[in-house]
């Protein structure tokens, strides 16, 4: 949960029965920053340093080589299936949520934290057991030869489970406290279903809403446990980019191993910097009204 | 265009927000409905508007059945409370907003838009506000922009929910005068929430007063005010002293005093509830002979040119301090001070018998 839960802090009044005395204050500041440094800068460092030890040509080798290329690619068509699907998904669900009241209004709730709360491997055996060749509807897959499990419809469907929470999560709080009144302005001023939804209730929920799909998308391309059990681990078919690392590692190959981690580091990094951005953005929204 | 509610009835859970509501609303009238919280007269405002949908009952436009119309086909202006403006918005694109999302065959041309949008803008006095967006706008303002925004679709009935409620007092007084103005130039049939009935009086051609989901009274200001239907009525409008006392054979009898109540010629010795409206009250330091209440001075208040003076009942088994209002001039001429002992003596006097008032507000 702890995961995507923001916190927009208010500018903090400071005054003089808030103050804490000043060692109070230095001693918090080092212990955050050192903790940070050993858990974070540390690792993130070591990940860039490792994958460039052996230099920058074996560093490109590691990366293009085809199966490194392959996983890169079903990482990439697994998020592009997965973020769209979530986002409609989502969008759908907290404007539900937020703007409608009907009966099981709570279950929807808690089922959208259902991937939050269970493990990614219960997640993925739930898949193998649903369509495995000995699942329920295994054997009637097999004989129309569809493959899902260990093949990329099971990864997909793996990565849009463990993602379904983000972009709901994110929207139903933002689109509660807009509340219903706009729409209802809209709607009184002659606008249809379509362009209330597109003129009022996207626009103030967008930078939200791109927050949520940042977010999602770095889950999707960073998803290991589920998608590990029903991915079969074939090496240039069913390999995502995290379980590709782990195949490279597992076979002490270090250098390469941890150029195709850097590749995932950077786009945290980058997924980082997006989020910073939006989160202001959001923030603003926020404030407005 | 006219408005008629038939049979009203909506109900929220187990809470009646209206129960069984008739009204009739001529053409072109300003009306309030005025009303405590929970009276269901915002609910009886978002029915007509087609926000609500009534359990059973009818809504008529013109004699005509709105029930299955849609909202956008009502053609009415809703003003909110909270404004309820586009936040995404520039303040012209608010305007024009219900104007761009007509179907492309019915659209005035852009130029047009922009011609009667300046127009709007410049009635409600607001038109160097037009590039700024509504979070940079104050209350009052927002408020204006909220009925420009309405009236740009050109609505046969305007509706407005509390739309002074979130403004502070001087605004508030000033948009109430300015709503009237505007209504006086427009003449559209206008229906206003509001739970102040000081701005339901001044502002109205005819205020509805609503409590529990029921109309309790409906008049022009000065008969709600001056003859109030019953107690409640009474007591939401306006300041209201309270007296127990009896009614005999057309007198009522309130401790020591005896005035006449033709109305109640064939009342048998009935326990009763007599309202006095505070300036209702003459007081004198003096009596004249006449029967009056004997009373001191707890509490001056000066406001303009009135004097509100609280008075505490000689007689200590009356607890209840009755308020008195007389105007400047009246005060100085009798040198009341905090402490004095007066003699009151009521001019004009409703009386309720005591049953009809279980239902009160006390």
């Amino acid at each position: 949960m702890t995961t995507i839960t923001i916190s927009y802090p208010d500018k903090a009044r400071r005054t003089a029965i808030t103050q804490e005395p000043v060692w109070v204050r230095r001693t918090l500041i080092s212990l955050a920053l050192i903790f940070l440094a050993l858990f974070l800068f540390v690792p993130l460092i070591s990940v860039f340093y490792e994958a460039l030890k052996k230099g920058v040509d074996v560093y490109f080798a590691a990366i293009t080589e085809p199966d490194a290329r392959a996983a890169i690619r079903l990482t990439l068509i697994a998020a592009a299936i997965a973020v769209p699907l979530n986002l409609i998904f989502g969008v759908a669900a907290a404007w539900a949520i937020a703007k409608f009241e009907f009966r099981g209004k709570n279950i929807l709730t808690t089922l959208i934290d259902l991937p939050f709360s269970v493990s990614p491997i219960i997640a993925g055996l739930i898949y193998v057991l649903v369509f495995g060749l000995q699942g329920w509807l295994g054997p009637w897959l097999a004989e129309h030869d569809i493959k899902i499990i260990f093949a990329v419809p099971g990864i997909v469907l793996a990565t849009v489970f463990v993602t379904v929470p983000f972009i709901a999560r994110e929207l139903i709080p933002l689109m509660q406290a807009q509340g219903t009144e706009e729409e209802e302005a809209a709607v009184i001023l002659g606008a249809s279903g379509w362009q209330t939804f597109w003129r009022i209730t996207l626009p103030n929920i967008k930078w939200g809403l791109l927050y949520g799909v940042i977010l999602c998308n770095a889950r999707a391309m960073g998803e290991f446990g589920a998608v590990s059990v029903v991915s079969g681990h074939i090496r240039g078919q069913t390999n995502t980019l995290p379980l590709h690392v782990e195949i490279l590692y597992n076979e002490y190959n270090y250098a390469a191993a941890f150029a195709v981690a850097s590749l995932l580091a950077l786009l945290a990094l980058i997924t980082l910097a997006i989020k910073t951005f939006v989160e202001s953005k959001v923030t603003q929204q926020k404030t407005k009204e | 265009m006219s408005i008629e509610i038939r049979h009203l009835s909506k109900q929220f859970g187990t809470f009646a927000a209206l129960r069984d509501v008739n009204l009739e609303i001529q053409s072109g009238e300003l009306l309030a409905l005025l009303g405590p919280s929970g009276s269901g007269k915002t609910t009886l405002l978002r029915v007509i508007a087609g926000l609500e949908t009534a359990d059973s009952g009818q809504v008529l436009f013109n004699n005509e059945d709105t029930t299955r119309q849609s909202i956008r086909d009502r053609q009415v202006g809703f003003v909110f409370q909270h404004y309820a403006l586009f936040r995404n918005m520039t303040i012209f694109e608010n305007v024009a907003f219900g104007l761009r999302v007509r179907p492309k065959d019915c659209r005035l041309k852009d130029a047009e838009i922009r011609e009667r949008v300046t127009n709007l803008l410049q009635l409600v006095q607001l038109d160097w506000l037009a590039d700024r967006y509504p979070h940079q706008l104050s209350g009052g303002q927002r408020q204006r922009i909220a009925l420009a925004r309405a009236l740009a679709v050109e609505p046969k009935v305007l509706l407005l929910d509390e739309p002074f409620g979130a403004l502070d007092a001087k605004v508030r007084k000033e948009l109430r005068i300015w709503l009237r103005r505007l209504h006086d130039d427009m003449h559209i049939t206008s229906v206003f929430v509001t739970h102040d009935q000081e701005e339901a009086l001044e502002v109205s051609d005819r205020v509805v007063v609503m409590n529990e989901g029921r109309i309790e009274q409906i008049g022009t200001p000065d008969a709600v005010y001056e003859q109030p239907a019953n107690p409640f009525v009474y007591e939401f409008l306006g300041h209201v002293n309270l007296f127990h006392g009896r009614i005999h054979r057309g007198r009522a009898i309130i401790s020591d005093i005896e005035i006449e109540a033709p109305e109640h010629a064939e009342a048998e010795n009935l326990a009763a509830i007599a309202y006095v409206r505070p300036h209702d009250i003459e007081i004198d330091r003096v009596t004249n002979g006449e029967s009056a209440l004997a009373a001191h001075i707890v509490h001056i208040v000066s406001i303009g040119p009135i004097v509100r003076l609280e008075l505490a009942h000689d007689d200590s088994s009356n607890k209840n301090l009755v308020q008195v209002e007389i105007s400047k001039d009246r005060f100085r001429e009798l040198q009341l001070t905090k402490g004095d002992r007066v003699y009151i003596k009521p001019r004009r006097l409703e009386l309720f018998p005591s049953h009809a008032s279980a239902n009160s507000i006390h």
